[in-house]
């Protein structure tokens, strides 16, 4: 079946859901018959703009034909849903009934009381559309996300995620595979552990004028690049793909502050080793860097947001489009518990607003199966999916992402909402300052886990709600 | 014609006699003025005045989650000059107006200099002048970003990295090269402001001091020395300031091409405050600091006015 076929069997099928929803039609249920007392209402919801967004702004017409609920649908950059849409909750202006929220900013506005629970609308059988399937959201993200002391505050909304992505032209180069072989014992591949990853990452550093897959380089080349800038989420990276790994956290169960635990020093002196095989400018490089030297080619491999990989590996874009593998975070070999860096952030129901339950519908209708089924397909298959019934779409299977919606899944089993701290901001900004300064070899990993633990403690004894 | 002198004599200004004749002076004109300026005085008060008292406010309140409580006294104040991490970013924003202000200066002054010696397509050079100036914090951080950045960019992989100037690192990955690397974009955007200022400076001089100078036989360095820096000296006085004042309150550049890192290396001030409030949502010593800045500031600015106009004749 092409895209456009599809897209549009898609668009017929949320006309159809919207009026007689499908599992819902034969229990009774529709939107429109949800909707009839709120009918002819306003609700203003801001969301994060990212293609995927574009797309969703551009199937609202179709909630609101179905519902007579006006909807107006803001889209703004990153930063300004992080500062505008907290200021709005925490303010009590009340001008935004639903707010994206990433997870970092969750405890800061639980600990405020300004996000509405929304277990009594679940609980409404005339607002919830009984195919809701709530057990279809990806775990561990939606719970991790969005339940808190046996409250559920919001739906689950983006689910972004960190992979591993590498140079399949070079892993399949017959010399490259032999040399590595016989260099490390085993064969070379994506790699599936930490310590595999420090390998490829070595055999690959080369210098100007030595021979790389058989050609001799003109400049140099890394083993590996990762992002090392002060910000953006270099500490969530090294925190969740290296020092989770290592059995390490930054608080106890407790919430404590834990920084200097022996864990944590080890996971950060074996991320700040892997450093030597980086480009030298990895301490600027942010999140949106990462992926561009990836498509400039002059790195064997990274752990990098799979969301930027789709702007990535298409042709036009790099040379090397089509020439990429991917495979999940890597796992600590010595390890014990796994982890990966992701990003489930959600969109929640704003305590100040006039209109929960019209907001609740339209929520609901977001993450809705066949909104995100259409979303996918809009897309052309390019996405993250929130739920585990988008793997099994033919937008997504058939996808030339395919081997990525693999390496996604997998690192989506291990990752987890970031801790519920309303301090989590200051905490971050001191460590990744304090762990950017071991990759660049200012400090070792001891000095800037104890620096770390006591400055961490000054912000808060006990930090998670 | 002298090297050094202004290109033409200016028009002469005439101002409007007040409606009481001459000599009637200001109070010639009744409420009349004061009529004048109303609107501009209230939009003023709405948009600077009530928000820093507001701020002031704040700074003395305690304050959590965006919610004024109690009266906190100087608790914001002691808790803000107690913090290592304000005079770090306080040092780190002198360092940089220490560095970027007096070149900007003598680049700009050097550059009007040799404009105003009529040189040739002075017309065209004029207006791409103007370009750095008109783009945008944003966009001059990003286009600083393409040249700059680390292993590919255009500057970096061309020239500092094939030429093997700095290894291991990148200019604005090194701690000790990332303050320096913004000046750099501080001075390409700003120079060209400088310059064309004080190219209208000298456009508007006076010749006849400059004819009589060469008339007794002045050099040109004597003619710039004792003529040219005097007469340009009030307008020197009101551009560096303006210029002192915006190059403290630097924040879009450094948040884009830095973020403040490495470690702290490049925090400035805006930035501290910045991630004080947004990040943070430390209102109560976010508020202070706004306060400590413009107390600083009014002290500095008023020294400097008073300094300015009593042995240079400006404002």
């Amino acid at each position: 079946m092409s895209a456009k076929r599809r897209m549009w069997m898609s668009l017929l099928a949320i006309a159809m859901m919207a009026v007689v929803p499908g599992s819902a039609a034969a229990q009774g249920w529709s939107y429109k018959d949800a909707a009839k007392p709120y009918a002819g209402r306003s609700i203003t919801i801001l969301d994060e703009v990212t293609p995927l967004q574009e797309n969703m702004r551009t199937l609202v017409p179709e909630f609101e034909k179905a519902t007579g609920i006006k909807v107006d649908y803001q889209l703004l950059n990153h930063f300004e849903v992080i500062s505008k849409g907290q200021a709005d909750m925490l303010s009590g202006r009340g001008a935004y009934d639903a707010v994206m929220l990433h997870s970092p900013q969750m405890g800061l506005l639980l600990d405020a009381g300004v996000i509405r629970p929304i277990d009594d609308l679940l609980g409404n059988k005339a607002l919830t559309n009984p195919g809701l399937d709530r057990a279809d959201f990806i775990e561990p993200a939606a719970d991790s996300l969005t339940k808190f002391r046996g409250k559920t505050y919001g739906f689950l909304n983006w689910n972004y995620n960190v992979v591993y992505w590498a140079r399949g032209d070079l892993f399949g180069h017959a010399e490259e595979k032999t040399a590595f072989k016989k260099k490390y014992g085993y064969d070379l591949a994506p790699a599936k552990t930490l310590q595999q990853m420090r390998d490829i990452a070595e055999f690959f550093t080369r210098k100007k004028g030595e021979k790389l897959a058989g050609q001799t380089l003109d400049s140099d080349f890394y083993g590996i690049v990762m992002e090392g800038i002060k910000g953006g989420t270099t500490l969530w990276t090294v925190l969740n793909a290296f020092v989770k790994n290592f059995g390490g956290d930054i608080f106890d169960a407790e919430g404590k502050p834990t920084v200097n635990r022996p864990e944590n020093v080890a996971a950060v002196k074996f991320w700040a080793d892997l450093w030597k095989f980086s480009p030298p400018g990895q301490a600027e490089y942010s999140l949106i860097d990462v992926p561009t030297v990836m498509g400039n080619g002059i790195a064997a491999q990274t752990l990098a947001w799979s969301d930027f990989v789709l702007g990535i590996d298409q042709p036009g874009k790099s040379k090397l489009a089509g020439k990429f593998v991917y495979a999940g975070s890597p796992a600590n070999a010595q390890g014990k518990k796994r982890s990966a860096e992701t990003e489930p952030s959600g969109i929640v129901i704003s305590k100040h607003s006039k209109q929960p339950e019209a907001t609740y519908l339209f929520l609901q209708w977001m993450v809705d199966k066949s909104t995100q089924q259409i979303l996918f397909d809009k897309s052309g298959g390019a996405g993250v999916p929130i739920r585990n019934s988008t793997w099994a779409l033919p937008s997504v299977k058939q996808s030339k992402f395919a081997g990525l919606y693999v390496a996604m899944q997998e690192s989506l089993k291990y990752g987890s909402a970031k801790p519920k701290a309303p301090k989590l901001f200051e905490v971050m900004d001191v460590l990744v300052g304090l762990v950017q300064e071991v990759g660049l070899g200012k400090k070792t990993a001891d000095q800037a886990m104890k620096e770390g633990q006591e400055k961490v403690q000054a912000i808060c004894a006990k930090c998670t709600l | 014609m002298h090297p050094l002198t202004p290109s033409k004599d200016p028009a002469p200004l005439t101002l409007p006699s007040p409606q009481g004749g001459e000599g009637g002076g200001e109070s010639g004109y009744g409420w009349f003025p004061y009529a004048l300026i109303a609107p501009a005085m209230l939009m003023l008060v709405v948009v600077a005045l009530v928000p820093f008292l507001y701020t002031v406010y704040l700074s003395l309140h305690e304050i959590r989650h965006a919610q004024v409580g109690d009266w906190a006294g100087l608790a914001n104040y002691r808790t803000l000059l107690a913090n290592p991490r304000f005079w770090h970013s306080a040092g780190i924003s002198l360092l940089f107006i220490a560095i970027a202000v007096p070149l900007e200066f003598g680049l700009g002054l050097a550059g009007a200099l040799i404009l105003n010696q009529g040189v040739r397509l002075r017309s065209i050079i004029i207006p791409v002048l103007f370009v750095p100036t008109m783009m945008a914090p944003v966009v001059v951080a990003i286009l600083w970003k393409i040249m700059l950045a680390g292993s590919w960019g255009l500057l970096s992989y061309n020239v500092i990295e094939r030429f093997g100037i700095l290894t291991g690192t990148s200019v604005l990955a090194s701690p000790s090269l990332a303050l320096y690397a913004l000046v750099l974009v501080d001075v390409w955007q700003w120079t060209p402001f400088m310059m064309l200022a004080f190219f209208a400076g000298l456009q508007s001089l006076p010749l006849t001091p400059y004819r009589a100078a060469a008339v007794d036989g002045a050099s040109d360095l004597q003619a710039f020395r004792r003529l040219t820096l005097p007469l340009m000296a009030p307008l020197m006085a009101v551009i560096g300031l303006l210029r002192l004042i915006d190059a403290f309150k630097v924040f879009d550049t450094i948040f884009l091409l830095t973020g403040g890192g490495p470690g702290t290396a490049t925090e400035s001030t805006s930035l501290f405050v910045y991630k004080t409030v947004f990040d943070f949502w430390d209102l109560g010593p976010a508020s202070a600091t706004a306060v400590v800045i413009w107390i600083m500031f009014f002290a500095f600015a008023n020294g400097f006015y008073q300094i300015a106009r009593r042995k240079l004749g400006a404002f």
